[in-house]
């Protein structure tokens, strides 16, 4: 280096007024650090909080592993189909991919080779912490298809999210419900239509078009049968086949057979006379939750992941006194599952430019606990606070419908890390329990179905189904029998016998494998 | 050509091409542009026939002739999303057309200067706003609980119509939008259009004593025909090309309107790109681009029997 250089150099540190020890650090790093971005899911926050949380993350993961981590947004507005394009586009800036095997087509994109396949040598020396915790379940093996690994999967973590109605303890109660407890999907009729009568400002449920595609139905089908969905195969937005827990390898469904679906059609056909949702809800695009929160709506339609950490929370301080409550779908009769271990993990991309370094990043922010927290919760003091008795609670004044730090992390959370909330429901751990004594193990966790010969006739079924199932879900149609009868010959004109059979020689194939059948 | 013979003093390819090197300078943006975006891309329709895989790229996936276009037949709708895209934009051309030249004559007809900017403004700001937006404008017009029209009807004492589950007047609101955003800016071509036409024809047909209605009849609109033309040309070759977000943003995914309302746009977004499938898109993109090049090429054969001065080649 020439003199003048050195000198010049000198004199801008000075003038910047670096101090010493970040004038070490960066003598330490030497090279500039790897930019590391990690795709997720969720409207990206302008609150100023995410930023401020990725810049104290970021001083301590360039002190780790000279690495700087940055994310990258799918936004909720046709997320499934934005998630897919920006997979599928190649996109190089992208290094770490959140996915999941049953709601974010983990096994599509494994299969269209999005994916880097994972060996057990870059696992060990690039994430060796979360190497040894998955292998020490032993579960690897739920994350390999044709014997590679593709991702890490959240197995560490005790969550359910199955789908069911949330819906208000007070108004149920005064609709005649002892306690306010609703058990049968068809008593909802009474419970909507008490508010319909009585509350004039407020929809029994403001169901808006991307929640009700086919929610009821397949409800309906739970609680009525004992089909289990295969969450390894889509048609378009659709999980359009089943297994009987009676004949658990012969791929059936209940939108070809039998008379479920046309009992559940009667239903909602009911709900729409009585004015449920909008008149057009199959048009409306507005925040179902918010209006919920906000007391013109009396239900709202999602997991119970997100009733015991803000629904309850939130109900309890946005409505005061509303006993907010969560009818599962599959509670008469059990017919629900636990969350499989791939409902969330991280894929890396097989476009990354720094593969070993974005495993380095993640293995940091699962198995550290300052990183984890601050990824997750956020910075201590403006994001969160650590009450008295070890609980993580919010500061003053926060809302955490305008203040969330929003990273959406579900791709490797951990128990040990995860302190109790105080905005969780109180009643969690009876929930969980409860849960627990019903819920199923979803027995094809490890079963693949290869989609790529029935990959056209998948879209065209997907391409009915999307004709038909959200005018069945929101009772449009005036005569439910025919239309399930016209859609059913369509389905069998585009193909649906072959997709079916191709499904069940994948189900034969890997039964036999495992000696089940 | 026909048997014209060269011209008795052709240059030299060189020479004209050396000639006219400061124009040709002048295209090659333009040149450029088509180059890399249109020709380019042109290989990549091979996904169409192949089963696509990430790893092995576009040219190394496995061969699978027309399977990917068996489901364009096989989910029987083939013919109604044609349908439906031929239509409208047949609609859209020509409807389209009549009402720009209408527009455009009308704005050469006003005097004065002031009201002529004022209303080409106003017909022209439409052009602007953005499809989200339209669509979000027309739910707030249309729909039962809120809608505007609704209200209107409930408070003079009618009973309210669900207009988002009557698949028949959709055509109408889809063209009366289009319409209304397009057509100021459509105008624009045919007033210049008007702008061009000798002035000295107007003089003779006042002196002749023709009426304001006559000269429009005579002098104007026999004018503007060789741009009608090429206009209609040119949009002929789109004509299997809906507007996508139009149509995505005012019915969205509302099926009981898909019957009047789908489009290969539409249904290629609801379909193939949920189900993660780039084949079967590229195997719908590629009948849409033959079936238009085939409708361009009929559409100017005839115009060509007509007419040769008229025709694009």
């Amino acid at each position: 280096m020439k003199r003048r250089t050195i000198v010049k150099l000198g004199a801008a540190l000075l003038a910047l007024g670096v101090s010493n020890s970040a004038l070490v650090a960066g003598a330490q790093a030497q090279d500039a650090p790897t930019e590391i971005t990690m795709l997720t899911l969720g409207n990206k926050p302008t609150n100023g909080r995410l930023e401020a949380m990725l810049e104290k993350l970021n001083e301590r993961l360039v002190q780790q592993a000279n690495v700087k981590l940055d994310l990258f947004y799918i936004e909720w507005a046709d997320w499934q189909t934005q998630y897919n394009v920006q997979l599928l586009s190649g996109d190089d800036n992208v290094d770490l991919i959140a996915t999941a095997t049953d709601w974010l087509f983990g096994w599509e994109n494994a299969e269209k080779g999005a994916f880097l396949p994972l060996s057990e040598e870059m696992l060990k020396t690039h994430a060796p912490k979360t190497w040894a915790q998955v292998d020490a379940k032993g579960h690897w093996d739920l994350t390999k298809f044709d014997g590679q690994i593709y991702f890490m999967p959240e197995d560490n973590y005790t969550q359910y999210t199955n789908h069911g109605f949330f819906y208000r303890g007070d108004w149920a109660k005064e609709a005649g419900f002892a306690n306010g407890e609703i058990s049968k999907l068809e008593d909802f009729t009474t419970y909507f239509d008490w508010i319909k009568k009585n509350k004039s400002d407020v929809y029994p449920w403001d169901a808006s078009a991307s929640a009700g595609k086919d929610a009821i139905l397949a409800a309906y089908m739970q609680s009525h049968t004992d089909l289990q969905t295969l969450q390894q195969v889509t048609a378009g937005n659709f999980f359009p086949f089943q297994t009987s827990a009676k004949d658990p390898y012969k791929v059936a469904s209940y939108l070809m057979e039998g008379d479920e679906l046309l009992a559940a059609a009667q239903l909602t056909k009911k709900w729409n006379e009585i004015g449920v949702w909008r008149e057009d809800a199959l048009n409306y695009d507005g925040d179902t939750r918010e209006e919920f929160y906000a007391g013109r709506s009396g239900a709202d339609q999602h997991h119970t992941q997100t009733y015991v950490t803000q629904i309850v929370n939130n109900m309890n301080t946005k409505q005061p006194g509303s006993d907010p409550k969560f009818f599962w779908w599959g509670k008469e009769n059990g017919n629900f599952f636990k969350d499989i271990f791939t409902h969330g993990a991280m894929a890396v991309s097989a476009n990354s430019k720094h593969p070993e370094k974005a495993l380095e990043v993640y293995d940091l922010i699962r198995n550290d606990k300052e990183n984890y927290m601050l990824f997750n919760f956020g910075i201590e003091g403006t994001d969160y606070v650590l009450t008295a008795d070890g609980k993580l609670g919010y500061p003053e004044g926060y809302d955490s419908s305008t203040d969330g730090l929003g990273t959406n992390y579900w791709w490797g959370r951990m128990d040990e890390f995860e302190p109790p909330k105080t905005s969780d429901a109180p009643n969690k751990a009876e929930i969980i329990a409860a849960l627990d004594s019903q819920a199923k193990d979803y027995p094809y966790s490890t079963l693949i179905v290869s989609k790529s010969a029935i990959d056209p006739t998948l879209a065209a079924i997907g391409g009915v189904l999307s004709e038909y199932l959200p005018q069945l879900e929101n009772g449009k149609f005036d005569d439910p029998a025919a239309a399930i009868a016209e859609m059913r010959e369509k389905l069998k004109a585009v193909g649906w016998d072959e997709a079916v059979a191709s499904i069940q020689s994948d189900m034969d194939k890997w039964a036999a494998a495992r000696g089940l059948k | 050509m026909t048997s014209d013979g060269p011209p008795p003093n052709e240059k030299s390819l060189w020479r004209q091409f050396s000639d006219s090197r400061v124009l040709l300078l002048m295209c090659l943006p333009a040149t450029l542009f088509f180059l890399v975006f249109n020709y380019a891309p042109m290989p990549g329709a091979w996904i169409a026939f192949t089963n696509f895989n990430y790893r092995d790229g576009i040219f190394g996936s496995p061969f699978v002739g027309f399977k990917n276009f068996e489901f364009l037949i096989k989910s029987g709708q083939l013919w109604t999303l044609t349908r439906n895209t031929i239509l409208y934009n047949l609609a859209f051309i020509v409807l389209g057309n009549l009402l720009q030249i209408a527009i455009a004559i009308m704005l050469n007809e006003i005097r004065s200067a002031f009201f002529k900017k004022i209303s080409q403004a106003a017909m022209f700001l439409p052009f602007f706003i953005s499809a989200v937006l339209v669509g979000v404008i027309a739910f707030n017009l249309l729909n039962y609980d809120t809608g505007a029209i609704n209200a209107l009807i409930k408070q003079t004492g009618g009973d309210p119509i669900k207009i988002y589950s009557m698949a028949g007047i959709w055509p109408l609101i889809i063209i009366t939008v289009h319409l209304w955003q397009s057509t100021g800016y459509g105008s624009i071509v045919y007033f210049a259009a008007i702008m061009g036409i000798d002035r000295s024809l107007y003089e003779a047909a006042a002196i002749d004593g023709a009426s304001a209605w006559q000269r429009i009849r005579h002098v104007t609109l026999p004018s503007l025909k060789p741009t009608f033309i090429i206009l209609v040309l040119f949009s002929l070759g789109g004509i299997m090309h809906g507007n996508f977000g139009l149509f995505w943003n005012l019915v969205g995914n509302n099926a009981g309107l898909f019957q009047t309302t789908d489009i290969i746009e539409t249904s290629v977004y609801r379909m193939v790109l949920s189900q993660n499938n780039f084949t079967t898109s590229t195997a719908v993109g590629l009948y849409q681009s033959l079936f238009g090049f085939a409708l361009v090429m009929t559409a100017n054969w005839i115009v060509r029997r007509i007419n040769r001065d008229y025709a694009l080649f």
